[in-house]
């Protein structure tokens, strides 16, 4: 009498392919996945505790840390929540500063997607086109800011830097070379039968079911829920600007895909109306050396290349803040593991979580 | 049709089998980094310095510690200026807290080394290296 | 027909062999040892200039170099790279099965360099010329499953045991789809003799007359071989190496080693089957050989960096599901050629 039995596989978290240092424990039958139980803290640094002993500018270099490819992304987060606690008032040319970056940052980070993607799928050279486009991006980051990844620019009251002409030259270039860019990825494996194969279908995600979750973001999107923080709950000048919000129709790993990709066609869209109507102005607001914010507690959210970041931080009327939490959408992303991977096949675990698209710094925090 | 995007997949690896190479030829051929650029050590000019220590207020994570001295004439001296660039995030916001500008990175980025000790410095003790050596 | 020169060559060594030993059979095992070392020396020398192509290639389709540094274009990197791993630590598994554990990177090698005893390299140049060539590739070369199962299942590794349960899965779909294709070729030629297949091509090629037998051998070489698309074996994202996760130094070159004596078999199959073989003009036999070896060898690569990974099903569903009806097609309709060309004729 033959008798099968299911085993137990530790994904990571040492592995190729899991973006970082997660480990997922995968109960298998054979190939088929029957449990899947995401086990995160190896990357666990205890932010949220530093920051508490540290004044709220000193706080900054801190969230670049969480999600390291969206560095700006998060700077802006803390900073608008700092800010709206503070009741700090932003000229609108730092405004428009903060979005145009933080758009080429969700550009940057949409790359990482698509190239981390491709390589989880075994498409060695789908992952280095996109990172060598995303390094155009990064140069001009760091011709702006003098850093590559902890850009630390977004600053409370403003931002560090103005645009200087060159570095407006380089984002023109770059946004005229993004449609080149996207045919080529779009040729090479949007249109490619394998990818599109294995993207096709699997690791289902009703709207319901990401709803419950507390999932945001793109991973939303994708099932979709028109949920888009930019527009339903615009912040900064986000109302100046026409953009759509892609949706995607089945949520699976197809849609999560193809909403990010078409996610970069309308960050440039904002890009490009947020540099044409640069108004003139302060950078900087009057912001004190020695910021208190008023007793009180607020929680503030941005949308983030991953979903809703959000930072609920609690003043004590001093200079350092008494609790700070972070809303990493990253973590609550990827509670959907189990979800996307049960009943399908190992190969499949490796796709749905790039697709989820989790950034290890932000999960473990 | 089944097979067509293999086929457009294939030209465009094809394409770029001949196309420009982007890799920068490292050690024969360096980037010049900007004006902004955040990275290597950092250079404390004696003269500016007035030895207020706001830098190392405004250090995230004490990445600098500072000893001043006070002479006869109830002068501030900066003594020992330890940058601690293990502990350092590159965050710039010493340099940015700065009344006289009298600290600048180096913009070196070639700081790989082989013992822990290396990475803590004294940009004091570098200035007066740099001294001797020159004479 | 010309002798070629390999031929001239060998029968000068057999006449100064025979010479020196004065006696011509020991003269002949003489040159048959001699022929065995040669046969491992340009395995061994043709490994080494796959595995710098291979990063070359990877390199220039990244908008990147590849290896440049070591040795004139970076043509000594493999040899750097091996003179590593011979000195790196042989970290054997606690658990592993020893013995099984052990042999099983050795014994790989055989059914992949076996192979080489019946190909044609050039006019006359061939190892053993027996008559039932092809049929005696096609055995030997799903030899290779066994040790894939074995090192995968002696790891004590469970991923290293998927890769093995995977190499079993995938090399038994991919047996059929190649021996269907190549039965196509052979009811044309009415030969197993690798010798009398390339002859049969000295008018056209076969990938002419053949070209759905050809797409159905390439894919399912591929498959044969563990390269992208059909890398699931290996499946770095998924399996981590498969069967090869708890090699590591020598042990793991020899794997190495093997895939790559694999993926030069299939290439000289396929240039053997469907390209002339030797054939061409002008150039002597040998020159045309490696050329066309390495034209395909460079197929392969283009295609393993370009395209994806496909899923274990996916890659089942196509053996099974298309490549096998298409060769079963394939053979009925080259029956009917057939038929109707010796009607007209």
């Amino acid at each position: 009498m033959i008798k099968t039995e299911t085993y137990q596989l530790s994904m990571g978290p040492v592995h190729p392919s899991t973006h970082g240092v997660l480990q997922v424990l995968l109960t298998l039958d054979g190939e088929k996945v029957v449990d899947s139980v995401p086990c995160m803290g190896y990357l666990h640094r205890g932010i949220e505790k530093l920051m508490e002993a540290r004044t709220y500018f000193q706080c900054l270099p801190y969230t670049d840390r969480l999600d390291y490819v969206s560095a700006m992304n998060n700077n802006f987060s803390y900073c608008h929540a700092v800010e709206k606690l503070a009741a700090i008032d932003i000229p609108e040319k730092a405004q428009y500063l903060r979005v145009i970056m933080a758009e080429l940052n969700r550009i940057a980070s949409h790359m990482i997607f698509i190239g981390s993607l491709a390589v989880d799928i075994g498409a060695t050279t789908g992952m280095i086109y996109p990172f060598r486009d995303r390094e155009r991006i990064l140069d001009i980051f760091n011709e702006l800011c003098g850093a590559r990844m902890t850009y630390s620019y977004i600053r409370i009251g403003g931002v560090r830097s103005d645009l200087s002409s060159a570095i407006v030259d380089m984002i023109n270039k770059f946004l005229a070379d993004l449609p080149s860019m996207l045919d080529e990825y779009n040729n090479l494996l949007t249109g490619n039968e394998i990818f599109q194969h294995r993207l096709k279908g699997t690791s289902l995600l009703s709207g319901e079911q990401a709803r419950r979750l507390g999932i945001t973001g793109p991973m939303l999107r994708a099932s979709g829920i028109d949920y888009d923080l930019r527009k339903d709950n615009t912040y900064s000048s986000y109302d100046n600007f026409e953009f759509s919000v892609p949706l995607g129709k089945n949520g699976d790993n197809w849609d999560r895909y193809i909403v990010r990709v078409k996610e970069i066609s309308e960050s440039a869209k904002i890009i490009r109306q947020a540099l044409d109507g640069i108004p003139d102005g302060q950078i900087t607001a009057k912001v004190p050396k020695v910021l208190r914010p008023p007793k009180g507690e607020i929680y503030d959210t941005t949308e983030g290349p991953r979903g809703e970041v959000g930072y609920h931080i609690v003043s004590d009327g001093s200079a350092k803040p008494y609790r700070i939490h972070i809303r990493r959408p990253s973590f609550i992303n990827l509670q959907a593991l189990n979800i996307l991977c049960k009943g399908y096949l190992v190969g499949d675990v490796v796709v749905a979580m790039s697709t989820i698209d989790p950034i290890l710094g932000e999960v473990d925090c | 049709m089944q097979g067509k995007g293999l086929l457009i997949g294939l030209s465009v690896t094809l394409r770029h089998f001949f196309s420009r190479k982007e890799t920068v030829q490292y050690p024969e051929e360096k980037l010049v980094m900007n004006d902004l650029f955040r990275g290597g050590r950092l250079i404390l000019n004696e003269k500016k310095c007035i030895s207020c220590k706001l830098c190392a207020m405004a250090c995230p994570n004490e990445a600098l510690a500072l000893t001043v001295e006070i002479d006869e004439q109830k002068k501030r001296h900066m003594k020992k200026y330890v940058h601690k660039s293990g502990r350092c995030l590159y965050c710039n916001f010493c340099v940015e807290a700065c009344p006289t500008k009298a600290i600048t990175w180096d913009k070196n980025y070639e700081i790989a080394c082989y013992h822990i000790e290396e990475l803590t410095y004294d940009a004091v003790k570098r200035n007066k290296e740099d001294e001797n050596n020159e004479y | 027909m010309h002798e070629g020169l390999l031929v001239n060559l060998t029968v000068f060594l057999t006449r100064i062999a025979e010479f020196i030993f004065g006696n011509i059979f020991i003269a002949q095992l003489f040159i048959v040892l001699l022929e065995i070392v040669v046969i491992f020396a340009v395995i061994s020398l043709a490994v080494i200039i796959q595995v710098y192509m291979e990063r070359r290639i990877c390199g220039l389709i990244q908008d990147r170099f590849g290896p440049n540094r070591v040795g004139p274009f970076g043509l000594l990197q493999t040899v750097a790279d091996m003179i590593k791993l011979m000195s790196k630590e042989d970290i054997v598994p606690a658990k592993a099965e020893k013995l099984l554990w052990g042999i099983t990177p050795m014994l790989l090698f055989i059914p992949a360099a076996l192979v080489y005893a019946v190909f044609p390299f050039d006019n006359g140049v061939i190892f053993a010329d027996i008559g039932i060539g092809i049929f005696f590739v096609i055995a030997v070369m799903s030899q290779g499953v066994l040790l894939f199962l074995l090192g995968g299942y002696a790891s004590e590794n469970k991923y290293s045991f998927m890769g093995a349960m995977r190499a079993v899965a995938q090399m038994l779909s991919s047996e059929i789809p190649i021996a269907f294709s190549i039965l196509a070729i052979v009811m044309m030629t009415g030969s197993l003799r690798m010798s009398d297949i390339v002859s049969a091509q000295s008018g056209i090629w076969f990938i002419a007359v053949q070209p759905l037998a050809f797409i159905i051998f390439i894919i399912a070489m591929l498959m044969e071989t563990n390269r992208t698309p059909f890398d699931l074996v290996e499946g770095e994202a998924e399996i981590i190496a498969g069967p090869f996760t708890e090699y590591s130094g020598m042990r793991w070159a020899l794997f190495f080693l093997a895939e790559y004596t694999n993926l030069l078999a299939a290439a000289i199959l396929t240039v053997t089957l469907f390209l002339g073989g030797w054939q061409g003009p002008f150039l002597p036999g040998i020159s045309w050989f490696i050329l066309k070896v390495f034209a395909v060898i460079f197929v392969f690569m283009w295609i393993r960096w370009t395209f994806p990974r496909t899923r274990i099903d996916q890659m089942m569903a196509l053996s099974w599901k298309v490549l096998l009806p298409l060769a079963l097609f394939n053979i009925m309709a080259t029956g009917i050629g057939i038929y109707i060309y010796k009607w007209i004729y």
